[in-house]
């Protein structure tokens, strides 16, 4: 178990040192953040009064230092371009993102290890054929096209979803779909080597031999040795899946965590980038933690 | 059978070389064929594919599409292939490092490498984007460096798995000196993982760069950065679609390519991979 608590404790170090990364990052940047607040008629004096109020000519460690005692406190800060509190946007953003990132995996895991399954147990006829290629071809789209082109065929065309934007179930189809696209590519094939590695094993020749029917052969016991790779996968996709979000949240104007952070990048509204992007960063490296931790307690060879 | 012999019998490979050979040359003759991709014409705007003079059609500043989407294939081939080739030779680089000489490296190593891959990709080029701009560099140094820490991670894997081999062991035991052993015995193996890698990340980088085009943080304009195309033409979508649709398949088809391209030499390369399949298929 000391591998686990290690790799825990690593975890949080490695959260620190990111969340300064973030921060540098930020306040090395060439632009101007007055431009996000201030009138472009400014005066220089002006903007220097503006960076000194929000704090920005203290040396960088002064101004962490001092930026994580206020987050201890609860105080996130505010927006620079409407001065909206960014706690209490937090809450809303992160809610969106959650239920377009929890719809994607559902569809990922719904759709990719059925399809996946289905696809070996029906190796090598036409149905594989074309699982595996339409497979092939949905890892290969880039999904800011996919995007659109789902949103020309089923809402310009069809007319059956909205184009953008939020507010019920309607408005989720299409970005979920987009945001899983790939996923579910990644998973059906995953999922049919998976089988068919252990296709190939003695304990399903044990089987074969016992008499048991070839679809409870595989759909019982093929399948359940083969979905902790699946499974752990999932936890090392929490970041693809929000790093697409980003791309995704933005063409469908879906109101979470990825279209603030693009768009506060584009208007250099920092405080927003620095809270949201450390947001990302907590949310994946737990994922990676949850990944590794969890394959190591599922397959005992991996414990010390 | 030799390797050649092989590699024409694998359907995805020569698949993937057919569209990767066509991609190669339209990106190539293309801007020499169709001439400058910002000319403008506002009298020109939105043609439909099959124009006489624009076989791809204009966008709504009347440029050629042709013209742009061939210089586009240049710019998203060049970002990708030279990203791909410095990551692959850094991070195989730091990969044998960690996994042959083990110990205070290896230990530093991985934690640099965990702590780079807490950041996902696009999020790294975002936070680059904002802290030295939008443009094609911020891509170029994100797209690096979370690639080469990708790298090192897979072939470190490999690195550690191959020097527990009875060849290895018996070449320290022969008293080989540690770069005869890397270069003779454990590099040779490493090449294959390496080679698959990079077709696999030269797709993620065209996909990587067209993406940060598209919401505004890649190139920038008048350069023709497919991504950004397909960004230009929604807006036209029910006037003409072709604005958006032919950067967007060009992307496609490179990304289908080099995946083809990748999962064929995986077939090829990996005998492992290739037995187990083989001997799943054949029960």
């Amino acid at each position: 178990m000391s591998t686990v608590v290690k790799r825990v404790l690593l975890t949080l170090l490695l959260l620190q040192l990111s969340s300064l990364a973030v921060f540098a990052a930020i306040r090395l940047s060439g632009g101007d953040v007055t431009a996000a607040r201030l009138p472009a008629s400014a005066t220089a004096e002006d903007r220097e009064l503006f960076r000194e109020q929000i704090g920005l000519n203290q040396p960088i460690l002064t101004q962490y230092v001092d930026y994580l005692g206020k987050v201890v406190r609860g105080d996130l800060g505010n927006s620079l371009t409407n001065n909206a509190k960014i706690s209490t946007l937090a809450v809303e953003k992160i809610r969106n993102s959650l239920i377009l990132g929890g719809a994607a995996i559902v569809l990922v895991f719904g759709i990719g290890i059925p399809l996946g399954m289905l696809a070996a147990f029906r190796r090598n006829t036409w149905l594989d054929t074309s699982i595996s290629s339409a497979a092939v071809a949905g890892m290969a789209i880039p999904n800011f096209w996919l995007a659109l082109l789902v949103v020309w065929l089923f809402s310009s065309t069809l007319g059956w979803f909205p184009p953008a934007g939020a507010g019920g179930f309607k408005y989720l189809v299409l970005p979920a779909l987009v945001l899983a696209a790939e996923g579910i590519a990644l998973t059906v094939r995953m999922t049919r080597s998976a089988m068919l590695e252990n296709v190939g094993q003695d304990f399903v020749r044990t089987l074969r031999a016992a008499g048991l029917s070839e679809s409870r052969v595989y759909f019982k016991h093929v399948l359940r040795n083969s979905l902790l790779p699946i499974i752990s996968l999932a936890g090392l996709r929490v970041g693809q899946i929000i790093g697409y979000a980003l791309v995704v949240e933005t063409i469908f104007g879906w109101p979470g965590v990825g279209q603030i952070l693009v768009n506060g990048v584009l208007r250099r509204d920092y405080p927003i980038v620095q809270f949201f992007s450390l947001l990302l960063v907590i949310v994946v490296t737990l994922g990676n933690l949850a990944a590794s931790v969890g394959y190591t307690l599922a397959n005992p060879r991996l414990r010390k | 059978m030799n390797l050649f012999q092989r590699a024409l019998k694998n359907k995805q490979l020569v698949v993937g070389s057919v569209l990767g050979l066509v991609v190669l040359a339209l990106g190539a003759f293309g801007p020499l064929i169709f001439g400058a991709y910002d000319t403008q014409d506002l009298l020109l705007g939105h043609k439909p594919v099959g124009t006489p003079g624009f076989p791809f059609g204009t966008d709504a500043l009347g440029r050629d599409l042709a013209a742009r989407a061939t210089y586009g294939i240049r710019i998203s081939l060049f970002v990708a292939v030279s990203v791909t080739a410095i990551a692959v030779v850094l991070g195989t680089t730091i990969g044998l490092i960690a996994g042959y000489v083990k110990g205070a490296v290896d230990t530093v190593t991985s934690w640099i490498v965990d702590f780079v891959w807490g950041f996902p990709l696009i999020l790294v080029a975002v936070l680059a984007a904002a802290s030295i701009g939008s443009g094609l560099v911020p891509v170029i140094l994100a797209v690096g460096l979370v690639n080469t820490v990708a790298i090192a991670r897979v072939v470190r894997g490999e690195v550690l798995g191959i020097s527990e081999r009875e060849f290895v062991v018996a070449a320290k035991a022969g008293g080989y000196s540690s770069v005869r052993i890397v270069f003779r015995h454990i590099v040779p193996n490493v090449i294959p993982v390496a080679l698959v890698l990079s077709s696999y990340y030269v797709a993620v980088s065209i996909i990587a760069e067209a993406s940060l085009s598209f919401v505004g943080l890649g190139a920038q304009p008048p350069l023709p950065s497919l991504g950004q195309m397909v960004s230009d033409g929604r807006n036209f979508i029910r006037l003409n679609h072709w604005e958006a649709t032919i950067p967007g398949a060009v992307i496609f088809v490179m990304v289908l390519s080099v995946s083809l391209i990748g999962d064929g030499l995986r077939d090829l390369l990996d005998p492992r991979l290739r037995t187990a399949v083989e001997r799943a298929s054949a029960t």
